[in-house]
């Protein structure tokens, strides 16, 4: 069963696909997908559990009438490396190869309560390091580390 | 390594993560210098104007950054307390920084209770800052300090068995310290805490990415036979609101507090040290005995902050 039957082609925004099964709520909070609903074009179709010929059953995110941002999709490579990201323009799919970030700015915010870009008094700008080969991000200021797979409960907000 | 090769002009002291093991060892020539011929070092800041933002209480680390300005022929911009400061009147830490490097300062000295603001100083100002203390992450002169204690009392830091006990994962020198203490050769590390006050783990990274030979040490049982393999014994102070059950605090604190029963199987060489100030954890009947370092410790924080200065600001 291709996804395909299930929902129909979109003629442009963003196809997530490869999330692995039941992480789109993940992927969803990542890319902060609530805030989309403040576009009356925009719609969100989420896709669980489907089948995938590559891994079995997989996860995938329709933004229908919305481009993820390049940045956005480099975070949720880095969460989940088997994600490919399709932009889908005038009905034609461009495969996207998102590039690992070396740092991640402003999205995500630093576990320690006690951290100076945690601060409400300081415009600080959130900042972290990427640590590839060790999969954490370490916060630029207070040195903090957050496991990859972690990063979905710091979006934020 | 060349002498020309190390400097430290201009440069802050932030994190000892930033510190290389020659930049370790220039503080400590320098240091054994202040020692012999301190009058040497009389005018080494003269013209230079020091700021001392503390916006978090401090005794030691404040009277010696200020005794050692002084000393070297600097003045000093005061700016101790958080009341005396407009941080109390909801300033901005930048507009606060912003205000003392219009003064003209040629370095800030700041504690901070935040962690990360030391780095964020740094970003925002030109001139070069030095962390006294930033929330729990980092003290890295203390460490400096620390470190040059073992160096003058063994001769080397390489090859020693080193124990940290108590609250790690609260505490600012232990961080610095393990960081300084992981640029020698063949130091094992201990850690001696119950699980919660374990070092943190952005510290324990920084161990296993350098392969430095390390372990926990969470068992009661177990403490009396690492303490047997140390060199040195780092001892912070337990606290008890940082036990989320006090009841837990109060049945681990016996095990915890450093005196001659809880040194019995330790070598008779075995340094004893703390950032002091000590509460109950170090009973004053281990001050008598050569195992008390401490003392010599806090006598050094002059000296290496003297050295500090003058290879950052002088001439």
């Amino acid at each position: 069963m291709e996804e395909g039957l299930l929902v129909r082609k979109i003629d442009w925004g963003t196809v997530i696909d490869h999330i692995p099964a039941w992480r789109a709520d993940r992927v969803m909070r990542l890319i902060d997908a609530d805030q989309l609903v403040r576009d009356p074009e925009v719609s969100v179709i989420v896709l669980k559990n489907v089948p995938s010929r590559k891994y079995g059953r997989k996860d995938v995110i329709k933004l229908y009438h919305h481009f993820m941002s390049k940045t956005d999709a480099a975070l949720v490579k880095l969460i989940f490396p088997t994600v490919t990201v399709n932009y889908i323009r005038e009905w034609k799919v461009e495969k996207y190869s998102p590039e690992l970030p070396e740092v991640i700015e402003g999205k995500v915010r630093c576990p320690e309560l006690t951290c100076i870009s945690n601060s409400k008094r300081d415009p600080v700008v959130r900042r972290f390091r990427v640590m590839k080969e060790d999969g954490y991000i370490q916060c630029y200021y207070c040195d903090a580390i957050v496991e990859f797979s972690s990063i979905p409960d710091l979006i934020a907000v | 390594m060349g002498e020309s090769l190390v400097s430290l002009k201009g440069m802050d002291v932030v994190s000892a993560k930033d510190f290389t093991r020659p930049l370790v060892e220039k503080v400590f020539e320098v240091s054994d210098e202040v020692l012999r011929s301190p009058e040497k070092f009389r005018d080494s800041l003269a013209g230079k104007r020091v700021a001392l933002l503390f916006v978090e209480p401090s005794t030691r680390t404040y009277s010696s950054f200020h005794v050692a300005a002084r000393r070297m022929g600097a003045d000093v911009l005061p700016l101790v307390d958080p009341e005396m400061t407009s941080l109390a009147k909801g300033e901005s830490l930048y507009d606060t920084l912003k205000m003392i490097e219009g003064y003209g300062v040629d370095c800030i000295v700041m504690r901070h209770p935040a962690r990360g603001a030391a780095k964020y100083a740094a970003d925002v100002v030109k001139v070069p800052v030095i962390n006294a203390g930033s929330g729990s992450q980092e003290h890295p002169t203390q460490s400096l300090l620390d470190a040059y204690t073992i160096v003058r009392k063994r001769g080397s830091v390489d090859g020693l068995t080193i124990g940290f006990l108590g609250d790690l994962r609260f505490s600012r020198t232990v961080p610095s310290l393990v960081y300084t203490l992981a640029l020698f050769e063949g130091v094992t590390m201990y850690f001696i805490a119950p699980s919660a006050l374990q070092i943190r783990p952005e510290v324990e990274l920084h161990l296993r990415k350098r392969g430095i030979r390390y372990s926990r040490v969470e068992k009661q049982s177990e403490i009396s036979k690492a303490v047997a393999e140390l060199d040195v014994l780092y001892v912070t102070r337990l606290q008890k609101e940082r036990f989320p059950d006090p009841s837990e605090y109060e049945r681990l604190r016996g095990s915890y507090r450093v005196d001659m029963e809880f040194l019995s199987n330790a070598k008779p060489t075995l340094g004893v040290m703390h950032p002091l100030p000590r509460v109950d954890e170090l009973d004053p009947e281990v001050d008598a005995t050569p195992h008390a370092w401490y003392f010599e410790q806090a006598s050094y924080g002059l000296p290496v902050r003297m050295a500090l200065y003058h290879l950052i600001l002088g001439d």
